[in-house]
């Protein structure tokens, strides 16, 4: 039994984590979340499912399709959400992300339909025997898949120009411009790798779960306790709060029943809060005056 | 007048809710409990500032407490409610506890994991809530037996709630609950405790949220979970934020708006979230302040200023403490900001900390009021020991500060920010603030605000007053103004401590000054002492054994970097107030000033990071006045900032290919150069650059400027907060530049060292230009040790 919640608890968790990357991403280059990230994963799964079911698409091309869409939704945040209260200082920008995050889910509640639709994809509930556990390949999939993209996001950074051109923008704003980086677009460019991280987790969630228009409401809050407790600045902690999530959450599950699941996880949350405002991984910021 | 249109307004919809049918009945009894709910999400939000996206636990815990004392255990509804509501209550003080040690998107996860926990409890605890299916049962109250009673009920809490909410904002808590959002730091250095007022905000809101969620259970006589999900929180909050947070009718016009929009608009029910979502996007784009506050901007109120007494004020005899410091120290992440330092502020007297910038003297100010804990030392006030004790307790100490940048409850009148701290309107005529009484703080000049600001500080009765660069920002006369001021306050007998940077004002009132550098104070005496101490001048001056280059021949000719008639700033009143300046090809100029003279300003100016007020920056003939800075770089002007800016988590490696970001080709040969050019950044190519040493970090900000191949370089206070030995390299590497005749413009403190090095040289003071010409002319004038150390 532990072996399977720890293969499911991976899955999930490292889902956590992909989304939980996303709030890591924006944060970290303007200090501003999508508080709805929930519905970027939703409208993944969303498109996903419309590009791959209804039209009939390859799952590759209508993954691609949907990835990219999602990042333009990330634009849309951005501009619409961010950053006009960004720009007067104001922090709106966490009530105006639910809003916008209140109207994605709402339009596709009018447009896709009320009904939970299953995504069933034959080759992912294939099973597979691994070290006497059985687990479905889309089960190994997921954590190979969010790891994978935790890994990619961390060569970009480190390995690439732009990458680093962003890190600079994180650690001091002022001096990136100096560099001739463009502050705005890096921010937009960050709001779109955010979307598209959470947009990914949609897809890869979707045939394990049924789509619908609010089945990213639970899973973005989730991520976002992970982002939080993971400390909103080590992407590496970030994941790895994820990856634990995820565990603690099946083991709980597994040993108590999934009716303690929600109170637990989220009483932890609180708690560990309480203790470590600045979350299990995250630096004290210095209070200036 | 407002209140009587209140009146008007719930006495309307009480004669309403009596004569309506009972499907209107039932919408207004759901208006008067969300408007309740939204009064309680007010005095948190609004008053306090503290956002809560799990306000319908509260709610939950009033119903389901209601409903499982009527129902399961038969108690009387006019008993349950009480115990709902103080049962709602207390969870919100106790929700207070985590929430106050976290802020902004960490608080927002805080109440969200409430909200989900109180919901799913109401699930999971089958036995007392009964699950899924939730409590049934029609156990009306006593004398409220029709749903219409409970209607009226619910409409008149509403306002009693809504007159409870304006007797809050009368009282000292409902200030210090909005001076508490407008700026924690300066609440607490006003003796306020922050956890407090939080927690009793939560608690009282809770408590609303609890009444108005029995009062539902007893409305519609059934409790599901359902009822209690996360929408229905951001749906109160929407009720808060559309209304207006912060004003009385705001709830009340956001339940409105939220309750009866849907219900009038048939059309409009099915996609009311939707609705809901936009129009929450709409407010917040539109109007900050909610529909009560546009239409308050529309009424555009007026009404005549009163404006404060010219009256002669004289202070009271303050309780007389001598504030001492013994060797007070403090790091952060390695880095020492302040070492060893001991001071002694007398009552009566004025005691200066002055130092070069960077030199730790705000540091010293946080340790002494409390913001910062320092490492080692002791402070003491009337030889009690408040080292390491809360910034509010210290205040309550007797210690008074004001700060840098102005921390004044910028919501609240000025009469409100005396009144919260326990001063009246007689201290406003001490600091000669002649304006007027009920004008926003956050309105006011800038001269208006450093007054209010000291007004506001001495109303707490301070044994010590402490003042960081409170003639920053001021003209001339206002600065003359502010010394007599402060002679005035330490003649009353509190010990003054100024930190400032303009010298003709420290040196004019003083009656110690300690000078710190790099965090060790390497001087303390009377002003003509320290001006003639060595060790000073030093500090402020640098070396003068560098030896003058002496001019070259003027440059080719054409003017490469023209600055007309430049104003920039960040406020209302312009730190440069009209600078002109040219720079010629393979020219080395320098602009030369005291601290706050405006010197950074300049260069962020005309590198882009500050877009100027007025006047025109030419470049290479081309006008980039208006570019922002990114754009600038790629012309080849690139600035290497004050204070280094090197990216601190990134390698030496990588800071360098940065500086070589625009360019298209391979930076790979030029990042070889910088290596033979700074040798000593080779041994550390792979380390994290917040790693390195002060001066290799100067020589690593300027080589990163370098890889940009830049046609003009300005260099700001490359010498900042270097040892002398590293100073010494400073200059060779500067004198390298020189003599490859390339185009720089430097800015720096150490006037030796720049005047050593330039051809031409400007002074500033106050933002304008005071003096030019060739270096050595400059550096043969008085002109500069007027403005660096006032002497005559």
């Amino acid at each position: 039994m532990i072996g399977s919640a720890l293969v499911s608890g991976l899955g999930l968790g490292s889902m956590y984590g992909l989304i939980a990357l996303g709030f890591y991403v924006t944060y970290a280059v303007s200090s501003t979340v999508n508080f709805a990230q929930g519905s970027s994963m939703m409208l993944g799964a969303v498109f996903a499912y419309t590009f791959a079911v209804k039209f009939g698409w390859h799952f590759v091309p209508a993954a691609a399709m949907s990835l990219v869409l999602c990042a333009l939704y990330g634009l849309l945040v951005e501009i619409v959400a961010v950053r006009p209260f960004a720009r007067r200082g104001s922090n709106a920008w966490l009530m105006a992300t639910v809003a916008l995050g209140i109207v994605a889910d709402n339009t596709v509640l009018f447009t896709f339909g009320r009904e939970p639709r299953g995504f069933v994809l034959p080759w992912a509930s294939e099973g597979l025997m691994v070290l006497g556990i059985h687990v479905s390949k889309m089960q190994l999939a997921i954590p190979a898949f969010g790891l994978g993209l935790a890994a990619l996001l961390h060569w970009f950074a480190r390995g690439t120009k732009y990458g680093k051109a962003m890190l600079a923008v994180v650690q001091n704003a002022d001096a990136a411009r100096l560099m001739g980086i463009n502050v705005p677009l890096a921010i937009m460019a960050a709001y779109a790798v955010s979307t598209a991280f959470a947009g990914a987790a949609g897809i890869m969630i979707a045939p394990l779960f049924n789509v619908h228009s609010d089945m990213g409401t639970l899973f973005g809050l989730k991520a976002f306790a992970v982002a939080i407790l993971g400390g909103l600045t080590s992407a590496w902690g970030v994941m790895l709060a994820g990856l634990l999530f995820g565990i603690v959450e099946s083991l709980i599950t597994a040993f108590l029943g999934s009716s303690y699941t929600q109170i637990l996880t989220f009483t932890l949350v609180i708690v560990a809060l309480a203790i470590m405002p600045n979350g299990l991984f995250g630096r004290a910021e210095l209070k200036k005056v | 007048m407002k209140l009587a249109g209140l009146i008007v307004a719930f006495a309307a919809a009480i004669a309403f809710t009596a004569m309506g049918n009972s499907y209107y009945v039932f919408i207004m009894a759901t208006l008067g409990l969300t408007a309740l709910v939204g009064i309680g999400l007010n005095v948190l939000l609004g008053l306090t500032g503290q956002v809560s996206f799990g306000h319908v636990g509260f709610y939950a815990i009033g119903a389901y407490t209601a409903a499982v004392l009527t129902v399961t255990l038969k108690w009387n509804f006019w008993l349950a409610l009480p115990v709902a509501a103080l049962l709602a209550g207390a969870t919100g003080a106790l929700l207070a506890l985590p929430a106050m040690r976290v802020r902004g998107p960490y608080l927002a996860m805080v109440t969200i994991a409430f909200g989900f926990v109180i919901e799913n409890i109401a699930v999971e605890w089958r036995g007392v809530t009964g699950g899924q299916n939730g409590i049934m049962g029609s156990a009306r109250p006593t004398f409220l037996d029709t749903e219409r009673a409970i209607a009226i009920a619910a409409i008149v809490l509403a306002a009693l709630a809504t007159w409870g909410f304006h007797v809050l904002t009368r009282t000292r808590w409902g200030a210090a609950m909005r001076a508490v959002k407008d700026s924690e730091v300066a609440a607490e250095s006003i003796g306020l405790d922050p956890v407090r007022i939080k927690t009793a905000a939560f608690a009282i809101s809770a408590f609303c949220a609890g009444v108005a969620g029995a009062f539902f259970f007893a409305l519609s006589g059934f409790v599901t979970p359902s009822t209690f999900a996360f929408s229905q929180s951001i749906l109160f909050v929407l009720v808060v934020i559309i209304g207006g947070a912060g004003s009385l009718a705001g709830p009340l016009v956001g339940a409105t708006i939220v309750v009866l929009l849907p219900e009038f608009l048939a059309a409009l029910a099915e996609y009311r979230l939707l609705f809901f979502g936009a129009l929450l996007l709409v407010v917040l784009w539109l109007a900050p302040d909610g529909v009560v506050g546009v239409v308050q901007r529309l009424a555009g109120r007026r009404r005549k200023p009163r404006l404060a007494p010219a009256a002669d004020v004289t202070l009271g005899e303050p309780r007389r403490a001598v504030l001492q410091a013994e060797r007070i120290g403090i790091a952060f992440g390695g880095l020492k900001a302040a070492t060893d330092v001991s001071l002694r502020a007398d009552a009566g007297r004025i005691t200066s900390l002055i130092g070069p910038n960077g030199a730790g003297k705000t540091t010293v100010l946080n340790m002494l009021s409390g913001f910062y804990r320092p490492d080692a030392g002791a402070i003491r006030i009337g030889g009690v020991e408040v080292q390491g004790r809360a910034a509010w307790r210290v205040a309550r100490a007797g210690i008074a500060r004001t700060y840098q940048t102005t921390q004044l409850f910028g919501s609240m009148t000025v009469a409100e920010n005396l009144a919260i701290a326990g001063g009246g309107e007689a201290l406003l005529s001490f600091v000669n603030y002649r304006g007027d009484l009920d004008v926003r703080a956050a309105d006011l000049p800038h001269v208006d605000k450093r007054l209010v600001e000291i007004a506001r500080a001495l109303a707490t009765r301070p044994s010590v007053l402490l003042l960081d660069e409170p003639a920053a920002g001021l003209s001339r006369q206002d600065k003359q103004t502010l010394a007599v001021l402060l002679q005035r306050i330490a003649d009353s007998g509190i010990a003054v401590v100024l930190v400032e940077h303009d010298m003709d004002v420290v040196m004019g009132i003083s009656d110690t000054v300690v000078v710190l550098d790099a965090g060790v104070v390497i001087a303390s005496g009377a002003p003509a002492d320290v001006q003639r101490d060595p060790a000073v001048r030093k500090a402020y001056l640098g070396e003068h054994a560098l030896e003058p280059r002496g001019a070259r021949a003027a440059g080719s000719g054409r003017p490469f970097l023209v600055v007309d008639r430049l104003e920039a700033g960040y406020g209302a009143e312009p730190v440069l107030k009209g600078v002109a300046l040219e720079v010629r090809e393979r020219e080395m100029v320098a602009v030369l000033g005291a601290n706050g003279a405006g010197k950074s300003t300049l260069m962020r100016a005309i590198s882009g990071l500050l877009r100027p007020v007025k006047g025109g920056i030419a470049f290479g003939g081309e006008d980039i006045t208006r570019l922002p800075a990114h754009n600038v770089m790629p012309r080849g002007l690139v600035l290497v900032p004050e204070g280094r800016q090197v990216f601190p988590e990134l390698s030496v490696l990588h800071n360098l290919e940065l500086g070589a970001f625009r360019r298209g080709d391979d930076a790979k040969a030029d990042i070889e150069s910088m290596l033979e050019r700074f040798p000593r950044l080779r041994a550390r190519l792979h380390q994290r650059a917040g790693l390195l040493s002060g001066g290799e970090q100067q020589m690593l900000a300027i080589a990163r400027g370098l890889m940009a191949r830049p046609k003009l370089l300005l260099l700001d206070e490359p010498s900042l907060g270097l040892a002398p030995a590293v100073i010494n390299d400073l200059f060779a590497a500067l004198d390298r530049l020189r003599a490859e005749s390339a185009t720089i413009l430097l800015v720096d403190q150490m006037a030796g060292l720049a005047l050593a090095l330039a051809d031409r040289a400007y002074v500033i003071e106050g933002g304008r230009i005071v003096a030019s010409g060739a270096a050595s002319e400059i550096a043969a004038t008085g002109a500069l040790e007027k403005a660096y150390l006032a002497v005559n």
